[in-house]
């Protein structure tokens, strides 16, 4: 172990160091801020017109992959430095940074509980704790639901191909589930959707409860809701409709380009991976409409200010700024980060909004009709601990390891041992 | 501590008032005596902070219930490692370490053997081969997992198509253990052989050019030669690098990481039933995802001791094996 150790004591420490010189007042008397964020918040135009506007601000964008934006913010927090002065946290990761509260700036003091009203109400709850007393970040996107296909793989299984049809199929999951079936029977060499991971979540995001009760307690093994949404998943994957697929990964990426599976749950943001990923042959083959069950959120993230930085006060303001409604609306038509405000995806002008790759789908309405229906979901405190085990699980029964129920068994025992 | 040590006996002769040449004669023992330490001094230094330091922290650290951001929530003696040795997972994890260890080390090594024994015999073009052996080696971990995973890919890879032309059914490398452990051993193989290579190279043109001559007069084969001659001279080098591959080996962490596809993106950690999750990705997941600093901190002592229990075994067994004619 030495060794290993030796090596991440030292890089860390050269990592401490080095960000130690940063952050602080230049040397031209400008205060720096440093933004930490983990893809593309479409923040790069925005910064450089808020530079302008404030001459004696300068700032710094640091872009990692989120695992490691993650992990070196804990480092960061742990070590009492290093941390950006504006860190973005991810919805699923806010309630494990919010029970080390105590290492960011209570965004209140500032004056953030007038911004309260415009936020739905639930994402300004998720940035929140205390009852609301203590205001952990400010929101930036959020992750409505759709659900995108292939119209030329519908056509090819005698499925309708228009959007407003295509989510009549599909009212609910288990109907979801039907076309799935019909899909197979007619071209069983291309799976439905892509991984039977992504099902189970949008499954469970349309709940109010997942993993545990609003009073943070731990119900997955008796809340029937995660049984359902397990099962309906397991059973895809079981009839090998799905592609086992890890999600967003390289493999994934090659399986869109080839066009080997026809479905796929589509928060807004990840309308541009699937862009990405397909490329431009595949332009006005995927279009994208309802997700089954209604309105679901997945992903959105808030900005929040570790307490060690020097300046919280202009970090709060550029923070604001970047949250503001204004600068939402202009995000979305940049990246189709979807706004968290619902006066911005009201908006007559986002409404509007078509996509042109996915067939000129109206996204603006498609996201904001899901936004409108949603009911969050509460995320405990240890719910990232149990995300990956029940992901783990169904993993295990797309790859043919286990039965269903023998997945389920494993993934209740090895949760239980994690919220202990 | 010699640092301070030496600064007072320097202080000390500065003060001694005294005729320059016992002087000198005085100094120049204390040269002799000192300077060799006063030269390793730093090392020692910097081990201290860098290496002993870290490693007692950790020690202390395993005693607590430590989270990773806030702290110390309390001495817990040894509670963190009662639970560990309870923990399929850690179990599971040791497996791996040394199945993958043992997959990618054993085969390295003979084919490195192999390797400079080819290279020894005076090929054309020599540095060419040398310096392309090594290559593997120069190229980023991150850039040869990126491809290997490719290779490895259950729907598209490169070995499953080949693998079909023989018969055989497209295999899910990160589903099963053995293919994933065969997968990323490879993969280390891959890195690591060339260097070995090097190494050994090194080691066998020092050996003296007249005892092949006389065994070749006796009629010794070159098979026979090999193994009575060049493994027994090189057999310093052998140690060497059974020692360095060992605590290589078992502290494997990027490989397998960056073969898993969803290490990154979705938290899983060496596949959906860990089956190829080493040690210190064990150690990664509890520390830096599940923010266990405490538990985390156990499993990076066991690990050095097991690191050194393997160390010693292969030493010892490696000593004995290579010493026989």
């Amino acid at each position: 172990m030495s060794r290993r150790l030796v090596g991440s004591v030292a890089a860390t420490l050269v990592m401490v160091l080095a960000a130690g010189c940063g952050g602080s007042s230049g040397a031209d008397g400008k205060v720096e801020l440093s933004l930490g964020l983990f893809s593309d918040f479409g923040y790069d135009k925005l910064i450089e017109e808020y530079q302008a506007s404030h001459p004696n601000i300068k700032i710094e964008q640091r872009k990692v992959k989120m695992e490691q934006h993650n992990t070196q913010l804990a480092t960061q927090l742990a070590g009492g430095r290093g941390a950006a002065d504006i860190v973005a946290l991810e919805e699923g990761v806010v309630s494990q940074f919010r029970a080390s509260k105590d290492k960011f700036v209570n965004l209140a003091d500032y004056g953030a509980k007038d911004l309260k009203d415009q936020w739905a109400g639930w994402k300004w709850n998720q940035g929140t704790a205390d009852n609301g007393e203590f205001v952990l970040g400010l929101g930036t996107d959020m992750g409505s639901l759709g659900l995108c296909y292939r119209r030329d793989l519908f056509e090819a299984a005698g499925l309708p191909t228009d959007r407003d049809a295509v989510a009549k199929l599909w009212p609910t999951w288990a109907d979801y589930a039907k076309v799935a079936d019909q899909f197979t029977a007619k071209t069983p060499n291309v799976k439905f959707v892509d991984t039977g991971r992504n099902v189970y979540k949008a499954i469970l995001d349309q709940t109010e409860e997942g993993y545990f009760a609003k009073d943070d307690s731990y119900i997955a093994d008796k809340n029937a809701a995660v049984k359902t949404a397990f099962d309906t998943a397991a059973a895809l994957g079981t009839k090998q409709q799905t592609g086992a697929l890890e999600p967003f990964s390289q493999d994934w990426n090659v399986a869109l380009k080839q066009g080997s599976f026809a479905t796929t749950t589509c928060p807004a943001w990840a309308m541009a991976l699937i862009k990405a990923g397909a490329g431009d042959g595949a332009a006005g083959k995927w279009d994208v409409t309802t997700a089954p069950g209604g309105g679901g959120n997945w992903g959105g993230s808030f900005l929040a200010i570790p307490k060690q930085g020097k300046h919280p006060k202009e970090a709060y303001e550029l923070a604001k700024w970047l949250t503001s409604p204004e600068q939402q609306k202009r995000i979305f038509k940049e990246t189709g980060n979807l706004p968290s405000q619902p006066k911005v995806y009201q908006d007559a002008e986002v409404q509007a909004t078509v996509n042109e790759y996915f067939n000129k789908a109206p996204v603006g309405k498609v996201f904001a009709t899901s936004a409108e229906s949603l009911k969050p979901t509460y995320r405990g405190t240890k719910d990232s601990k149990v995300t990956p085990i029940f992901n783990s699980a169904l993993q295990r029964v797309e790859q043919g390891k286990q039965p269903a129920a023998d997945a389920w068994t494993q993934a209740l025992k090895e949760a239980q041992d994690a919220v202990k | 501590m010699t640092a301070v040590s030496t600064k007072t006996e320097a202080a000390q002769a500065a003060s001694v008032p005294s005729s320059p040449e016992p002087k000198r004669f005085w100094l120049s023992g204390w040269d002799a005596r000192y300077t060799p330490y006063l030269i390793i001094a730093p090392f020692f230094l910097v081990f201290g902070i860098f290496g002993l330091y870290p490693l007692v922290y950790t020690a202390w650290v395993s005693l607590h219930d430590w989270q990773l951001i806030d702290g110390n929530q309390g001495f817990v003696g040894l509670a963190n490692y009662v639970e560990l040795f309870g923990d399929a997972k850690f179990w599971n994890a040791l497996f791996n370490t040394l199945s993958l260890f043992v997959l990618s080390t054993v085969p390295q090594l003979l084919a490195a053997l192999g390797l400079a024994a080819l290279l020894d015999r005076g090929l054309r073009g020599s540095a060419f081969w040398r310096a392309g052996v090594l290559l593997p080696n120069v190229i980023s971990v991150a850039a040869v997992a990126l491809v290997f995973a490719q290779f490895f890919g259950r729907d598209f890879g490169i070995v499953n198509f080949l693998l079909g032309f023989v018969g055989i059914d497209p295999i899910d490398w990160r589903a099963e253990t053995w293919a994933s452990h065969l997968a990323v051993s490879t993969m280390v193989m891959w890195r690591w052989t060339g260097y070995n290579s090097l190494l050994y190279l090194a080691a066998m043109q020092s050996v003296p050019k007249d005892m092949y001559e006389s065994a070749t007069l006796d009629g010794a084969s070159r098979w026979r030669m090999f193994w009575a001659i060049t493994v027994p001279s090189i057999r310093p080098t052998i140690l060497f690098t059974v020692v360095t591959s060992t605590i290589g080996g078992l502290q494997l962490f990027a490989e397998p990481a960056l073969f898993d596809p969803g290490f990154a993106a979705n938290n899983s950690s060496g596949g959906s039933d860990r089956q190829f999750q080493t040690l210190v990705m064990y150690m990664y997941e509890k520390g830096f995802r599940l923010f266990d600093a405490g538990y985390s901190a156990t499993i990076a002592w066991m690990l050095f001791v097991v690191v050194l229990l393997v160390a010693v075994v292969n030493f010892t067994l490696t000593r004995r094996i290579a010493g026989k004619g």
